[in-house]
């Protein structure tokens, strides 16, 4: 009533004094102006402006200290621009206000996410499920479990996502991705296909739908798949490689041959692409050829494995066996398992 | 030679063009050449004299395997028999030959001459060939030697045929051919099993040893340490021990030795004096360790022994005769020595086996001296010849040629593992290691990834050479880049974390309204009241003028109220306004000149401030502020009579709208009345859509039409 007040009174002095102009009050309060930075900060957060947002939510906990939502948003603004000593200073400022706030305990966890503090975010993805139910909880669940090659585990806990958010699509691609990995292919292809119904726009599912048809050996699915990938998004170049792996493997080697030579017009540096280029020469016993394809693919990447464990059954070949065998060894040091079993076979 | 026989054949052969297209040593067939045909004559005639010579001794040495109930397997088992004389028949029968290229005798004389010499030859191959296109039926045996050349030059399907064509003459003899017959079956055996093999070549490099183990002449039986770093074979070089030559033309066999530095062999050179002696030396066998050698030599009656020699220091102890347990009056070669030194496996013809040469092996005793010999059994030795056994470091994996089991043609290698006490099934080590000409002495490395073994392959240094098999394993499968974005979060990030949401500022949000107000005729501008009321409430919130000498006003309206604006002067109909402002509303200015009309008949003004329930005709209590200043104005003026018009939209039928606008003027009228105000000074009059002020077309404009109105009818 106050602030009507006020505005009357103005409008009553314009009368009064008889302007032929109109003013504005724009004399606003110190936690307007917080609000005002606040807001301006979701509008920046929203934008991908971390930083941006950070600063204007700084400014509004400047003006206004007892600001809890500018807390847990400049939270949120610094864990996306990875200033996580940062991030979790507020939102434990957050959490010492309400400590049940399942948001914000699900934002301590992805601050240790983002930290790779594997522990510390499943006890606090645990904290955040022991008091409600929350669908993303249950997704980065899945992902841990997922990357601690726990597959059974994180099956379950991306279902426990989906229950909660139905159209939880990337739920529904991690939870296929996992069933590939332990050789489900029928439930990971209904689940990459499921994915790809509520969100058709995601490329990288079409290329995962593709690559598990690939390791089927269904190997026109596949290539429809990643055709389909690379009709989405052209620039998707891992589908292009991908389709030319296909292609490879059901013999079409020509075919193959242009997909990677198609990936290189596009990005001349694709160490991807010529080494795939030498696994077509090997197949064709063009073993100088893949040695020279081997040869650009590592001085593009120095740690492609692959690049090494074809130039090193190229120079096999070419009865270079102290370099086959120092190839082997390399790309074993890469983590290529399969070059340590020809080290043994055929470096003594 | 008979010199009848001689007569004989040769009548043949110039009988035969009768029946062939075989061109015979006849002058009608050689016009205006007679001096070159007698010369041509004369050379065949001295070619077939040490031809049939060659054969001869050839023909009697096959009755006498025979009498084994077998014929030889691989070429080498003729042992050169009629070499010398094969060897003067060639020069004189390709003089005829170059004369008269289509004789079919010729041809098959001079194939079988070749034959003998270099088997997988393809002249011989061509000769044989040609004699059988010039005359099949010149030689009843012409298919089948024909065949083994197709056979040793891999050309495994025209073999099958030749044999074919020859098992088809043989079965046209008594039963006494039944040898012959086995032979030529076996042969077919063996040209099937080439073709399965070398439909999928087994992935090796044969690479030669090269010039420092290798020369000019004949290197082989080859001996390696587990290491790989020393080899020793046998080699007939002109530097032998003594210098002396076989029948053959060759030097006797001695051993030498080569070893490995920064990965290259050193030249070669012969072994110990210790060992090397004037007569044949060869190399047996070598320890695993390299300590032990095994040396074979050939004396007297004895029918070639095995040594034992011990490398004490550097130089190689003088061999030691084996014991009767090892040699016998038989032949004995080829030993191979068990990892732990405790069993001797070696190869001897001695009777008693399972047929020509047989594996045995030998296990020491307690005084360090081999026991009695065993047979290794049957499914490793067979009614055919074993030769070249070694016993992989392992201690379970023997390797050894075998002209038997399924050998494409002579010795074949073949590999099988010692598997609770039973040898497992020879397997064949397939194609290229193993071809149709005979493949022996046949050395493992350590690692089991290299192997040695002695071939007269071409491109070598001359004569048979030492070669290197590197086995590749199965092809390897290249490894493919490629990618998968497996977990969303990764492929495209998003941030899973809630914003809290924006809040609302509490700052004023305005509306400004401004304007003039005038006298509606005269445009002069008034001094009017403005009431700001709050219809929600019916309260009026202020009271502004517009100033007297401008006529302008400006009124401020803060969002989030129902606004009824009344402007008001003594003599003038009252000019009323609506401003519904939500919360939300954000500043907004209107400017609002207000043309005052005089309380005449006639004049009409726009009651905004009167709403009604959606659809209905009942006046909302909000509309109570601006009925009572209606009331006011009646009551001031208490002559006047007016008119009460309702109007609608364009929105629904005419007929409804006409309907609705009548109840609505008639609400009012009723509003009016019960306010006191006498029925006869009120008409009320439904106008429907029939008269808008504003477009239809618009929210804005159908908002305009809905309206009520009064009128003036009389002062």
């Amino acid at each position: 009533m106050r602030l009507y007040l006020l505005v009357f009174f103005l409008g009553a002095f314009f009368i009064s004094t008889a302007q032929d102009t109109v003013k504005v009050n724009t004399n606003i309060t110190p936690d307007e102006q917080a609000q005002q930075h606040y807001n301006d900060g979701i509008i920046a957060l929203n934008k991908g402006e971390g930083q941006v947002a950070a600063d204007l939510f700084s400014k509004s906990i400047a003006l206004k200290p007892d600001f809890d939502k500018a807390y847990y948003n400049r939270c949120v603004a610094f864990t996306m621009v990875r200033n996580y000593p940062s991030a979790m200073s507020d939102i434990n400022k957050v959490l010492s206000n309400g400590p049940n706030n399942i948001d914000a305990r699900f934002a301590k966890a992805m601050v240790f996410f983002g930290q790779g503090q594997k522990d510390s975010t499943n006890r606090w993805l645990d904290n955040t499920l022991g008091i409600g139910k929350h669908a993303e909880a249950y997704y980065y669940k899945g992902i841990m479990s997922y990357q601690a090659g726990d597959y059974n585990e994180a099956i379950k806990d991306y279902s426990g996502a989906i229950e909660i958010k139905p159209d939880y699509a990337y739920a529904y691609n991690d939870r296929a991705s996992s069933k590939r990995a332990i050789n489900d292919l029928t439930g990971a292809i209904a689940d990459y296909e499921k994915a790809l119904s509520l969100n058709p726009s995601f490329v990288f599912i079409y290329n995962n739908l593709g690559s598990v048809y690939r390791v089927s050996k269904n190997y026109d699915k596949a290539i429809e798949y990643y055709t389909k990938a690379m009709n989405a998004k052209p620039e998707y170049l891992l589908a292009l490689n991908n389709r030319g792996a296909a292609k490879l493997e059901s013999g079409k080697l020509e075919d193959a041959k242009k997909d990677f030579e198609d990936v290189l017009k596009k990005d001349p540096k694709n160490s991807s692409a010529f080494n795939n280029l030498a696994s077509v020469a090997l197949k064709q016993k063009d073993y100088k050829k893949a040695k020279d394809m081997a040869n650009k693919a590592i001085e593009l990447n120095a740690n492609n494995g692959g690049a090494y464990f074809n130039r090193g059954i190229a120079r096999q070949m070419l009865h270079e066996e102290e370099g086959s065998c120092a190839d082997w060894k390399k790309a074993s040091d890469l983590g290529v398992t399969a070059a340590k079993t020809f080290m043994n076979s055929d470096c003594n | 030679m008979n010199k009848r026989i001689l007569f004989l054949f040769s009548l043949v052969l110039m009988l035969s063009g009768a029946f062939s297209q075989s061109i015979e040593f006849e002058k009608d067939n050689f016009p205006g050449k007679k001096e070159e045909l007698k010369v041509a004559r004369k050379q065949l005639d001295v070619g077939m004299e040490f031809y049939f010579q060659g054969r001869k001794e050839f023909d009697d040495f096959r009755k006498s395997l025979m009498s084994d109930k077998v014929l030889p397997v691989s070429t080498r088992d003729y042992l050169h028999v009629g070499y010398e004389n094969f060897k003067s028949a060639q020069s004189p029968l390709m003089d005829a030959q170059r004369f008269n290229p289509k004789n079919a005798k010729l041809n098959y004389m001079l194939g079988f001459v070749r034959f003998f010499d270099s088997p997988s030859s393809k002249e011989a191959l061509s000769f044989f060939s040609d004699a059988y296109r010039l005359d099949p039926e010149v030689e009843q045996d012409l298919p089948y030697w024909l065949g083994w050349c197709y056979q040793l030059n891999v050309n495994w399907d025209d073999a099958i045929k030749y044999y074919n064509i020859y098992l088809g003459r043989l079965n046209q003899k008594p039963k006494s051919f039944a040898i012959e017959i086995e032979d030529v079956q076996k042969k077919i055996g063996e040209c099937n099993s080439g073709k399965t093999l070398s439909a999928k070549p087994e992935r090796v490099f044969v690479d030669n040893l090269g010039p420092a183990v290798n020369t000019q002449y004949p290197e082989y039986s080859p001996a390696i340490t587990a290491d790989e770093e020393t080899v020793i074979f046998t080699a007939r070089r002109d530097n032998s021990t003594g210098g002396k030559k076989d029948a053959d033309a060759g030097f006797y066999e001695d051993l030498y030795i080569s070893t490995k530095t920064n990965g290259k062999w050193q030249p070669s050179k012969l072994l110990s004096k210790n060992v090397n002696t004037e007569n044949h030396d060869a190399s047996a066998g070598l320890s695993p360790d390299g300590s032990k050698l095994f040396v074979y030599r050939h004396s007297g009656k004895d029918g070639g022994d095995l040594y034992e020699s011990t490398l004490f220091g550097i130089d190689w102890e003088a061999p030691v005769h084996m014991n009767k347990n090892i040699n016998t009056k038989f032949h004995e070669s080829s030993v191979s020595l068990s990892f732990d030194g405790k069993r001797i496996y070696f190869v001897s013809d001695k009777s008693g086996g399972f047929g020509d040469r047989d594996i045995y092996y030998s296990d020491m005793d307690i005084k360090g001296e081999w026991g009695l010999s065993k047979n290794a059994g049957i499914d490793i030795n067979t009614k055919y010849g074993e030769e070249g056994v070694f016993m992989h470091p392992d201690g379970k994996t023997m390797y050894f040629s075998s002209q038997g089991h399924n050998t494409m043609g002579g010795y074949d290698i073949f590999m099988s593992t010692l598997e609770n006490g039973k040898w497992s099934k020879p397997v064949n080590l397939g194609y290229p290691i193993n071809g149709p000409d005979d493949d022996v002495f046949f050395v493992v490395s350590g690692s089991g990834n290299r192997a040695y073994f002695s071939s007269a392959k071409q491109g070598g240094y001359g004569d048979k050479d030492i070669y290197k098999i590197t086995f590749l394993g199965p092809e390897k499968e290249p490894l493919l880049s490629t990618e998968d974005q497996l977990l969303a979060m990764i492929a495209n990030p998003i941030s899973n974390l809630k914003t809290e949401a924006a809040v609302e500022i509490k700052t004023a949000k305005l509306t400004i309204l401004k304007g003039v107000v005038t006298d509606a005729k005269t445009n002069a501008v008034l001094e009017a009241t403005i009431d700001l009321i709050d219809n929600d409430k019916n309260e009026v919130l202020a009271t502004f003028k517009s100033n007297s000498a401008t006529g302008k006003y400006l009124v401020t309206l803060p969002s989030g109220k129902n606004y009824g604006i009344a402007v008001k002067r003594e003599g003038y109909l009252f000019h009323s306004e609506n401003f519904n402002l939500p919360d939300n509303a954000d500043y907004q200015e209107f400017t609002k000149d207000v043309a005052l009309k005089k309380i005449e008949v006639g004049s009409t003004i726009v009651l905004r401030n009167i709403f009604f329930d959606f659809d209905k005709a009942t006046i909302r209590p909000e509309s109570a502020n601006e009925l009572d200043r209606l009331i006011k104005l009646l009551n001031d003026n208490p002559t006047v009579k007016i008119e009460l018009g309702s109007h609608t939209d364009s929105k629904g039928s005419d007929e409804y709208n006409m309907k609705l606008s009548d109840n609505r003027s008639k609400s009012v009228v009723d509003y009016l009345i019960n306010k006191g105000i006498s029925a006869g000074r009120l008409v009320a009059k439904g106008y429907g859509e029939t008269k808008p002020i504003d477009t239809n077309d618009t929210d804005a404009g159908r908002q305009n039409n809905r309206r009520t109105e009064f009128k003036i009818l009389e002062k």
